[in-house]
């Protein structure tokens, strides 16, 4: 299939996911997991910049539209964006990313996966829960809600990403 | 010019990321007003639509609870009828008496665990929905149109950190003011209660009749913990939302049908 639909599938169903599955799980009021970052965790590894920027701007506001807090998601989102190629770099360290063309759990195995994924939701959820309480006076609870989410997000998007990328593995045996 | 040309061309990564990360900051202080007038809004049809779709699979799962709630709302009308039709008879009941009139509408989309809550219900400006209405549930009130677009309308939940009811406690009549600062959906926080109000466990706690929004007495809450004040001279209260948040699918929207009289008279003291 053209890469470009596919990444447009992907991007459409995991908003969807997000919003209308994920968002109304309640686990007590701090457990608020989004894997939606999963689309830019899986983009292409040689995308140019100012493309990888653009489209997490565009699906962090994408996710805005349906929560009702414009910008939150975006700001959060492009940060994630901006960091990648520097998270991608500390995360490979020797390890060569030149032939690579997207992240796959099954090429650069479990360990290098979750340690890419921790990093860049760690990036996200710090954003993402500052911007929203918007002033530092509830420091605490934000950290509470941080340390949180950031393990049950990470465990999610494991569990999602061994799922979809196991088949993909398949398919090409 | 071909230096700065050269200079956004080298650094156009750093350059992007600030200028999209503005935006996103721009959005988000604009969106901190009690009225969103965003570009960027959940009001929007398409959300909307999407939503539903959602909601209409997700009603079937919840008919038989609906069916009792409804049953029951059906039950305490027809009492409150018996009353009526008992007092019809003197002089003071006349047709012209309706002041509310209650529009039903169902819940699209409801959060109840972020910081500021929202809810989107499938009525909108075509239904006769207007900005600063008041929404109630069977159980209680559940809050105020913010934001309206043709098919739907989102609704500032009580629980958002911005929302603010003046309420009545049943027994002493006092006024107090209700807020949200709990982080736990089924607790409110009443505050500004003078320290010689007495307090128990389960008083209960209605809309005041200062309001233009709801009608006098609805019922908010009961009383669930008193928290005497340590400093000022204002006890506060959490209390127990009477509408269940976490379960909410009908609601009725109120319309005041007196409002542009009261707002014309409110102006008029507002600018003497």
């Amino acid at each position: 299939m053209n890469r470009n639909v596919l990444l447009i599938i992907r991007f459409v169903a995991l908003v969807l996911f997000q919003v209308l599955v994920v968002n109304h799980i309640r686990l007590g009021g701090y457990v608020h997991p989004y894997i939606y970052v999963i689309f830019i965790l899986l983009l292409p590894i040689n995308i140019p910049n100012w493309q990888l920027l653009l489209l997490g701007f565009g699906l962090g506001l994408s996710i805005d539209l349906f929560t009702g807090t414009p910008g939150l998601h975006a700001g959060a989102t492009t940060l994630m964006a901006f960091c990648r190629p520097a998270i991608l770099r500390l995360v490979s360290g020797h390890q060569k990313l030149e032939n690579v063309v997207e992240p796959n759990l099954g090429q650069q195995g479990a360990i290098w996966f979750l340690r890419y994924t921790l990093c860049m939701v760690l990036v996200h959820h710090f954003a993402l829960f500052f911007l929203e309480s918007f002033s530092l006076h509830l420091i605490l609870q934000v950290l509470l809600r941080i340390a949180i989410s950031v393990p049950v997000s990470v465990f999610l998007i494991m569990i999602i990403l061994y799922l979809f990328q196991r088949e993909k593995k398949q398919e090409s045996r | 010019m071909y230096n700065l040309r050269r200079f956004i061309l080298k650094h156009h990564f750093v350059i992007l990321f600030i200028l999209l990360e503005v935006i996103s900051i721009l959005l988000l202080a604009r969106s901190q007003n009690f009225h969103r007038n965003s570009l960027v809004s959940s009001t929007n049809d398409v959300v909307g639509t999407v939503y539903k779709w959602s909601s209409d699979v997700g009603g079937y799962f919840r008919l038989g609870k609906t069916n009792e709630q409804l049953a029951e709302e059906n039950a305490m009308l027809r009492r409150q009828l018996s009353v009526v039709a008992d007092t019809a008879s003197s002089t003071y009941f006349h047709k012209g008496d309706t002041v509310y009139e209650y529009i039903p509408a169902r819940v699209v989309n409801n959060s109840i665990n972020q910081a500021n809550n929202y809810i989107i219900i499938n009525k909108g400006k075509a239904d006769g929905i207007e900005r600063d209405m008041g929404v109630v549930s069977t159980e209680g009130i559940v809050g105020v149109v913010t934001d309206v677009s043709r098919h739907y309308a989102s609704v500032l939940s009580l629980l958002h950190s911005k929302s603010f009811v003046g309420v009545r406690f049943k027994n002493s009549q006092q006024l107090a003011s209700l807020r949200w600062n709990t982080n736990n959906y089924r607790f409110g926080m009443v505050e500004d209660i003078p320290t010689h109000v007495e307090l128990h466990r389960g008083d209960t706690v209605l809309t005041s009749s200062y309001s233009f929004i709801f009608p006098e007495d609805m019922m908010v809450g009961t009383v669930e913990e008193p928290l005497a004040a340590t400093t000022d001279a204002l006890n506060k209260s959490k209390i127990r939302f009477a509408t269940d948040f976490a379960t909410l699918r009908h609601v009725y929207v109120i319309k005041n049908l007196y409002k542009p009289e009261l707002d014309s008279l409110q102006a008029k003291f507002e600018k003497p």
